[in-house]
């Protein structure tokens, strides 16, 4: 399944609807939503932030069989931003000496089985995999 | 979706989703409340990075104000991602 979402924070729900038809779709669990949720959202504003391809960011979602595959691609990107090279924060700080920045993407690392970003004729992309539970 | 009620003072219930659409919500609502504060999650079904930077936030400011936060009744979810953010051990999670 694929869809495409403007570039606006007010897409999120949208997000959340079509992971949530996309488990139902395929029998899975409503609990695995969470996650893939969390990782679809730090990955769309991450886009937001740091890059600036056309209005419209393609999602993609599919399965094999335990696995689940998100890609996200932007269109027209003027210049490459690989978040498997962003730097981790430093989480042995104190919360009252913390910088913001780089958690969204700490996350997706901690949830993700596999990161990985390709930037080829002004398309940016970023592919995602995931262990979800099976069971609905 | 995200609601925010203030039920007794320093008690604050967030309902709902703390995404990156409704933490500016959530950062307008908390910013004028003094501290000790204590934020019930038991119905925050989800948050986000953006999310817990409006609780890091809470907490440096009354933290710089001399003021306790205390966060509780966290679902198993919303548990995660404090801990995925390395906050489990550092805030008083009840």
């Amino acid at each position: 399944m694929e869809r495409r979402f403007h570039r606006d924070l007010s897409s999120l729900p949208e997000l959340s609807r079509f992971v949530a038809d996309f488990l139902s779709h395929h029998g899975l669990s409503p609990s695995n939503a969470y996650d893939l949720d969390l990782i679809l959202e730090e990955l769309f504003t991450n886009v937001l932030k740091y890059s600036s391809g056309t209005d419209q960011v393609a999602v993609g979602l599919t399965r094999d069989d335990s696995t689940i595959t998100i890609a996200l691609r932007e269109f027209d990107v003027a210049k490459a931003y690989d978040i498997t090279r962003a730097p981790e924060p430093d989480l042995t700080r104190p919360i009252a000496e913390r910088k913001v920045g780089g958690l969204g993407i700490h996350m997706v690392r901690q949830l993700a089985e596999t990161i990985r970003y390709e930037y080829k004729d002004r398309v940016s992309t970023t592919t995602i995999t995931k262990k979800v539970s099976p069971n609905a | 979706m995200l609601e925010i009620k203030v039920e007794t003072e320093g008690s604050v219930k967030l309902k709902g989703r703390l995404d990156a659409a409704s933490a500016p919500k959530a950062r307008e609502a908390l910013r004028p409340l003094k501290g000790p504060m204590a934020l019930d999650l038991s119905d925050l079904e989800y948050i986000s990075s953006a999310g817990i930077g409006v609780v890091v936030e809470t907490y440096k400011r009354l933290h710089g104000e001399g003021a306790a936060l205390r966060v509780l009744n966290l679902t198993p979810g919303v548990r995660a991602v404090f801990r995925f953010a390395g906050l489990e051990q550092m805030l008083a999670i009840e």
